[in-house]
């Protein structure tokens, strides 16, 4: 504190000495915020049922290819209306509480009066939220070597050679990660959007997976209407459609560019409501 | 410079004006009670000077930092502690106040002094393991004035210290806010005025987002109307009594109160503010050779002075 204080008055790289500090409280915001995904049960309950359906995703992708082959397992994982049906769902689940609890037990007072700006906390709260959709992916890389081991297993108990095998190739994996942490980035920072109009974390819940439902449905008009003039349109911000080529191994910039520039202008918004709501109460 | 000094506040709620045209200043190392009935706009007022609302109108600086301008800068001179005391329900205390520390921009070996120092401070020694959410009201006040302490701010801003309190808590914490004088300067809001009688050198009344009074407690209570009244029980005439009393310079009225039981008669004497009547009231009656039973000068508590601004008649 002592040092704090004084050394930089001394010194004439004043403007230095605050980019630290301010990346150093963005820090100490960040890794409460991770505390509570990762300290609570909270975060767990989300990580176990997340890896619990994805196993109920890998057993139909078992099923599929036993008869079709070609693409890779993570193909198969991602381009499932399974993996779909509980994927939007897992946004609102992480950020449904994070600014919205914060107003409802008045504990944004407390941070909004320390010297820490509206940016600092939304970033540490993005970046936690953000980390934690990650790691929820982490188990996903273990899957290959449970296979490995359910050969082994098979060799020993039925002395069969089970040639069935999911290998690690970047190729496989790369490209679904990619797009994962792509529609990740954005995604979560609606969530915080969502959370950040109400102190209510069921309408922030019930907010945000509405915008999921119908950015997802959006991006699968095509299906049904064929095609028209403003067809690219949809054919751009379909999440499906970039999931199906990325998980094949066709990387793309347009999905990212799209999604980090979303991601910006989200956060932008973020701390205009936060701001908004301040002044009008 | 003054440790807070606010410019032509206003703030409006939608068309309601909560807090209007405040302007006071609060020098270091003053202690002052923020006064006012329920709605008047203290919490709102001290929000404005914690940055959390912006104000509609006006501004304030805290140690020589406008709050708008610089409104990091002069949050880094300021603890507060607000209404209701908010804290983080899942966190322990010690956890919780070292969170609170470093976000102050402690770091190091320097947090855990610190937290040290102020748990031992507050009284929350047997409670550093705790869940926040588990502690009683008096420990959840206590951890919030840990918050504000953190750090040695100059200034403590704290919204109703000792509300929903027990009479030896509120004991405690009175002491605690008093041992604090040396090294801070407060602004604190109440509605126990024996409290600020004892602990505040200094007083602000605000009604309906108005400023009505600043001032010391004393010369409040001082230049008030019921200052200088004295009232009297003798036996006599009371023509003549009234008559000679209303000759004395500083003496403004005279009201008769009735007849006592026994034939003595009550008087209020009602003379400018800060004159003591006493003496010269018991010579004339002495003069006149009636019996004197009873002669008191009012002496007006800070309960008078709240009443007088804040009565809507
Ligand atoms: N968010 C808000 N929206 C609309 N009106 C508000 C809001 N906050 C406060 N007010 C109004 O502003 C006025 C002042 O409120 P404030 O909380 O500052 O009073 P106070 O002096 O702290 O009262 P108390 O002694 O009860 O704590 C009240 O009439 C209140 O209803
Ligand atoms: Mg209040």
């Amino acid at each position: 504190m002592e040092q704090e204080e004084t050394i930089p008055k001394t010194q004439t790289s004043e403007p230095v000495r605050r980019r630290t500090s301010w990346f150093a409280t963005l820090r100490i915001l960040y890794l409460r915020e991770l505390k509570v995904y990762l300290g609570t049960p909270f975060g767990w309950v989300i990580i176990a049922c997340a890896m619990a359906l994805l196993g109920f995703c890998l057993q139909t992708v078992i099923q599929i290819m036993s008869k079709a082959t070609g693409e890779g397992v993570m193909y198969y994982l991602l381009n499932n209306i399974n993996f779909w049906f509980f994927f939007i769902f897992i946004f609102p689940l992480i950020t449904m509480r994070s600014l919205a609890e914060e107003e409802r037990q008045g504990t944004l007072e407390g941070l909004l009066t320390a010297p820490v700006t509206t940016t600092q906390i939304i970033l540490g709260k993005y970046l936690a939220a953000y980390t934690f959709y990650l790691i929820i992916w982490v188990p996903l890389l273990l899957y290959p070597w449970m296979g490995q081991l359910a050969n082994l297993y098979t060799e020993y108990r039925y002395g069969i050679t089970a040639s069935g095998e999911i290998p690690y190739l970047l190729a496989d994996w790369f490209g679904p990660y990619a797009i994962l942490s792509l529609m990740g980035a954005f995604f979560i920072a609606v969530g915080l959007l969502c959370s950040a109009m109400t102190r209510s974390q069921i309408i922030s819940g019930i907010l945000c997976t509405s915008f999921m439902i119908s950015f997802y449905f959006t991006g699968r008009v095509t299906e049904l209407w064929g095609e028209f003039p403003a067809a690219p349109v949809f054919h751009y911000i379909s999440c499906t459609e970039q999931v199906s080529s990325f998980s094949r191994g066709l990387l793309d910039t347009r999905p990212a560019v799209l999604y980090l520039t979303l991601a910006l202008f989200t956060l932008a918004l973020v701390k205009r409501v936060v701001d908004y709501r301040r002044w009008t109460r | 410079m003054s440790m807070v000094s606010t410019e032509h506040l206003y703030k409006a709620f939608g068309r309601f004006m909560a807090v209007r045209d405040v302007n006071f200043n609060v020098e270091k190392g003053e202690i002052v009670g923020f006064l006012g009935p329920n709605g008047a706009g203290k919490t709102t007022t001290m929000k404005m000077l914690t940055g959390y609302l912006p104000p509609t109108a006006g501004t304030a600086s805290i140690a020589g930092h406008d709050i708008l301008d610089e409104p990091l800068e002069a949050r880094r001179h300021l603890g507060y502690m607000p209404e209701n005391v908010p804290l983080y329900d899942e966190m322990r205390v010690y956890e919780y106040l070292a969170y609170r520390a470093k976000l102050k921009g402690l770091y190091g070996k320097s947090v855990r002094a610190e937290v040290g120092r102020i748990i031992d401070r507050c009284g929350l020694e047997t409670k550093r393991k705790n869940m926040i959410r588990t502690l009683s009201k008096g420990y959840r006040q206590r951890v919030g004035l840990a918050d504000a302490l953190l750090g040695t701010p100059e200034l403590l801003i704290l919204d109703e210290p000792t509300n929903g309190l027990d009479p030896n808590q509120i004991r405690q914490i009175r002491e605690l806010i008093r041992e604090l004088a040396s090294e801070h300067t407060v602004l604190l809001s109440t509605h126990i005025l024996s409290e600020v009688e004892m602990i505040c050198n200094k007083v602000i009344i605000i009604d309906n987002g108005e400023i009505k009074a600043a001032d010391t407690p004393a010369r409040l209570t001082g230049s008030l109307r019921a200052a200088g009244r004295v009232s009297v029980e003798y036996k006599g005439e009371l023509d003549v009594v009234m008559r000679e009393l209303g000759a004395i310079p500083s003496v403004k009225k005279i009201i008769y109160e009735g007849t006592l039981p026994g034939g003595w008669q009550r008087l209020i004497v009602r003379a400018e503010p800060g004159t003591d009547t006493r003496e010269r009231t018991a010579a004339i009656i002495a003069r006149l050779g009636y019996p004197l039973r009873h002669i008191y000068r009012h002496i007006p508590s800070l309960e008078d002075v709240f009443v007088e601004m804040t009565r809507h008649d």
